[in-house]
């Protein structure tokens, strides 16, 4: 009896001797970060499209889209931001990347945000802004379209199918 | 300046109130997390509190539900000046995935209008993204409430070239 009392603390002083010191220095030494962490996403404003794929499946609407005039401005928000990385998959452009970075507390909301702002371009008919311009150099590198079709808004191009099909059977203008 | 000369007092030992105002606990287990020994806050002297009027700083979890709101507003009355509030987690910050949600007021931001209805100040407050932060965040949080870290992220404007 007497002899477990004295043992049992000695039994612990060996079980922590073997384990050594455990905790982590972290704001003086590294943090702990595993391979798969998922930290804020960045995003490339030379790859980006402005085509708006990464808002549709961001499950907290953390990245958001407006219209500004004639700009787009897509608006990463990080304080909402839950950082599951979808739209990292998402992204055709592969413009999202999904880096490391937790260190991301801030005394104000406004901080926590990030723009990235896309020039308009307009129609070739009715000079109205439609779509980003980012948007149609990269679709033209995929797809063999030619630059007038690319320039012209839905609406415009709508309109152009209708006359041109309506003069193969006889129409006048 | 007042401000910074209160902190100086609080800066040494911060003891800390841990007030979840509906949260779905894992910020909660982040917080537990970073006050064992394996993260140990208590190197800086960060110890948990039971009490709100015994609390320097509030870490607040959770959108603020509409069941909580009354009491949260209660608890955060109760702190003494300076009051510090430390808010950890997406849902603090700004909603999280509740952000337009009925029952939720989403968010330390925007129930921070309602604290000014009922005359409830707050000196400084730091918010934390993360779901959920994790245990160095929250340190890194914390330490920056207190002066000791500085802030690394600000507001970024990329502009599209094409």
């Amino acid at each position: 009896m007497q002899i477990s009392r004295i043992a049992s603390p000695l039994k612990l002083l060996t079980i922590a001797l073997k384990v050594g010191r455990v905790t982590k220095k972290y704001p003086f030494g590294p943090p702990l970060l595993t391979e798969s962490f998922r930290g804020a996403i960045s995003i490339d404003p030379a790859k980006c499209w402005g085509c708006g794929a990464c808002t549709l499946v961001c499950p907290p609407n953390a990245l958001t889209m407006r219209l500004e005039g004639e700009k787009i401005v897509l608006e990463y928000f990080k304080g909402r931001c839950i950082f599951c990385g979808m739209c990292a998959d998402t992204c055709p452009a592969n413009a999202i990347i999904v880096t490391k970075e937790f260190e991301l507390a801030a005394t104000s909301v406004e901080d926590l945000k990030e723009d990235v702002i896309h020039k308009m371009s307009k129609c070739a008919i009715c000079g109205k802004p439609f779509v980003a311009t980012a948007e149609i150099r990269d679709v033209m590198k995929m797809q063999p379209i030619t630059e007038e079709y690319a320039n012209i808004c839905p609406e415009c191009r709508k309109k152009r199918a209708v006359k041109a099909f309506g003069m193969r059977f006889g129409a006048s203008t | 300046m007042k401000l910074e000369e209160r902190l100086r007092g609080v800066r040494r030992s911060p003891w800390v109130y841990h007030l979840n105002s509906g949260s779905c606990n894992a910020c909660d287990i982040e917080i537990l997390d970073a006050l064992t020994p394996f993260f140990d806050a208590e190197r800086f002297g960060v110890k948990l509190v039971a009490s709100p009027r015994h609390a320097d700083v509030v870490l607040f979890t959770g959108p603020v539900t509409r069941e909580a709101l009354p009491k949260v507003v209660k608890t955060l009355k109760a702190v003494p000046r300076p009051r510090i509030v430390v808010a950890i987690g997406s849902c603090a910050v700004g909603g999280g995935i509740w952000w337009n949600t009925y029952s939720t007021i989403g968010g330390f931001e925007k129930f921070q209008g309602v604290l000014k209805q009922q005359g409830v100040e707050i000196d400084k407050v730091v918010y934390v993204p993360g779901c959920p932060a994790r245990p160095e965040a929250i340190i890194y949080g914390l330490l920056l409430a207190l002066g000791y870290v500085k802030q690394k992220v600000s507001k970024v404007v990329k502009v599209v070239e094409s």
